[in-house]
């Protein structure tokens, strides 16, 4: 194995799949640190503070962004994202996590240039664990 | 003078054929010509019944025997036309006449066949075609005019006139022929005839036109240019045809397919919306299970139970939440009623009246201005109580929630309209999401974003519209178009 990553970062509502995300992550060590989100907006704000420099806490490695979420979904953060990515001084990963199986959606995150990739639920421990080994390599 | 043989080369040469009758013994005989024309008779037979029986078709043969008869015994001059099987075993017609007889012979008479097929068949023709436009033009609708742009006159025939709806006598205005067009259409039209009557530009279009009694309906209507011979342009002529039926057939039919097309993609979109809000629950299911399978102790598998019992709870709820939807959906069956607004609040009040205790809301009611409409109960209820319970849901916390309900009338159409003075939204942000399926703005537990949907859904079905506007920190308004 290579070096963990340092830290992910959920963006989901769904309480109980974000539990379970935290259980993988801890018994299959894949990263150090984990942030959780449970809408678009907190998760922007958080970013946005980063930016400022208004706080200690550094951005994360890996995002794992759910499409339908209250207050701000996952298409309103993405245009928002995409707005302050270029002040960021890492490269930071983006999935699209959905269980819509909507081909429109899957369109839809295939339009923007920083979704690496749409995943949908239920993502399988396997593909979890290859994500993170993957861009703890790239990381490193 | 003519002798015999120039006389018979004349008329060979005009294609006629003659008899010679004697009138004593009633014996014919017949030209050269016309006996190349339908060819010699057996030797045994006399001329008269072999033409009878093989020559002259069948449905002359009474006729002619009656005429014959008359012209050996009585001297009476007959002219009638027939129809001859030639040498080629085809039928033509000959017109049969008998020459007068000037030197008043009572020994010989002359029986001339005069070959008239091609202007039977011309006339024929003309017969069949006229026939043929009138059967046409009517059963078309189609109608046909002239615009004499010298003489500045207009003709119709009588089947534009049928068309237009006026008496058979109407002399159409030139000047005024315009007002036979619905308004909206007089650009369209006015251009057509001033390209046709300049330039020589033909046209062809569906417009509106309007009768005499200013009913509108729909035509094809198509012009062409009239040449004289100096190639100057001094009229357009064409034709209208009614095509109302079918165009108001089209037009319905073009409106039920739109209808079915927003139905279809509504019924989509809710597939697609189901099959997500139920996947995310068998997707965290899945989890579980594999989960489960990695967990190597028995007290990490024990900590995993609370999260299927969670899921199994939320499936549940959601499942019952579609159940609700379709439920309120398939009220479709039942039918529109009479139903006073003041009756339909009063229920949904007392349905809701802990949660409107509780918040200590107060709901002001205006129905003076429209106080019943003809709904289906369930639905009218069901939306009140809808906006009333959201109104509550997102009061603003520093006041008491006031909500003011109004009927009234504009323009002809219904409207209720619901306000409130909660927290309000920001529409720029949320304002095409605001009834869409499982979208929530505020961060409220009760919130499950099903609410604004079905009334949508309830108001459209039944042909209304509902927007909206707000304010953030001041408030919002609901208005429904029935």
């Amino acid at each position: 194995m290579g070096q963990k990553v340092e830290l992910a970062c959920i963006i989901d509502d769904d309480k109980i799949y974000v539990n379970l995300v935290k259980k993988i992550i801890e018994i299959k060590k894949l990263s150090e640190n984990l942030l959780i989100f449970k809408n678009g907006m907190e998760a922007l704000n958080h970013f946005k503070l980063i930016l400022e420099n208004a706080t200690e806490e550094t951005l994360p490695d890996i995002i794992f962004l759910d499409i339908n979420m209250p207050i701000m979904d996952g298409w309103e953060f993405l245009n928002e994202f995409i707005k302050i990515k270029n002040n960021f001084e890492k490269k930071i990963t983006l999935y699209m996590v959905s269980s819509s199986i909507d081909p429109r959606d899957l369109e839809r995150a295939k339009s923007f240039n920083l979704v690496t990739d749409y995943l949908i639920k239920p993502i399988e421990l396997k593909k979890f664990e290859k994500i993170f080994d993957r861009n703890s390599n790239a990381a490193a | 003078m003519l002798n015999d043989l120039q006389l018979n080369s004349i008329l060979e040469d005009f294609d006629i054929a003659y008899w010679k009758i004697n009138l004593l013994n009633k014996e014919v005989s017949w030209s050269e010509h016309f006996d190349t024309l339908v060819g010699k008779p057996e030797f045994s037979e006399s001329h008269f019944e072999y033409f009878l029986k093989e020559i002259l078709h069948q449905d002359y043969r009474y006729d002619f025997r009656l005429y014959f008869d008359k012209l050996t015994e009585e001297n009476e001059a007959f002219c009638i036309e027939l129809k001859l099987k030639l040498s080629n075993g085809k039928y033509r017609w000959f017109e049969c006449r008998n020459l007068k007889n000037r030197e008043n012979n009572k020994e010989i008479a002359v029986l001339l066949f005069v070959n008239i097929h091609q202007s039977k068949r011309d006339q024929y023709t003309i017969e069949e075609n006229f026939f043929y436009y009138r059967e046409t033009a009517q059963m078309t609708n189609t109608g046909g005019w002239y615009i004499d742009t010298q003489n500045k006159n207009i003709y119709w025939d009588n089947v534009t006139k049928k068309i237009i709806d006026c008496p058979l006598d109407y002399q159409p205005p030139y000047e005024e022929h315009f007002r036979f067009y619905a308004p909206e259409e007089h650009p369209v039209v006015i251009s057509a005839f001033e390209k046709c009557e300049k330039y020589g530009i033909p046209f062809k279009v569906e417009l509106k036109m309007r009768n005499l009694y200013n009913k509108d309906f729909w035509v094809r209507a198509t012009g062409k240019p009239v040449y004289n011979e100096d190639q100057d342009i001094i009229g357009i002529r064409g034709v209208f045809q009614d095509i109302n039926e079918q165009k108001v057939n089209e037009l319905n039919l073009q409106n039920s397919l739109d209808i079915i097309a927003t139905q279809n993609s509504r019924l989509f979109n809710f597939a697609h919306i189901v099959s997500h809000h139920l996947r995310s629950h068998s997707s965290n299911l899945c989890l579980i299970v594999e989960l489960l399978k990695e967990a190597k102790t028995d007290k990490d598998k024990i900590e995993l139970i609370p999260n299927v019992a969670d899921i199994s709870e939320n499936l549940d709820s959601a499942i019952n939440e579609l159940n609700e939807i379709v439920n309120k959906q398939s009220v479709l069956r039942k039918e529109r009623r009479i139903i006073s607004f003041e009756k339909a609040l009063s229920g949904v009040m007392a349905s809701t009246s802990s949660l409107i205790n509780r918040e200590n809301a107060k709901i002001v009611a205006e129905f003076h201005a429209l106080k019943e409409i003809s709904y289906i109960p369930e639905y009218l209820e069901s939306i009140l109580l809808n906006l009333i319970t959201n109104a509550i849901k997102y009061k603003h916390p520093g006041r008491k929630p006031v909500i003011y309900i109004q009927t009234y009338i504009k323009n002809e159409t219904p409207f209720l309209e619901v306000s409130d003075n909660g927290l309000g939204i920001d529409l720029d942000q949320y304002g095409d999401k605001m009834f869409g399926m499982y979208k929530t703005f505020h961060e409220n537990l009760d919130s499950r974003g099903i609410g604004l949907f079905i009334t949508k859904n309830q108001v459209e079905t039944l042909g209304g519209s509902i927007s909206v506007t707000s304010t953030v920190d001041v408030g919002t308004t609901f208005k429904i178009n029935f």
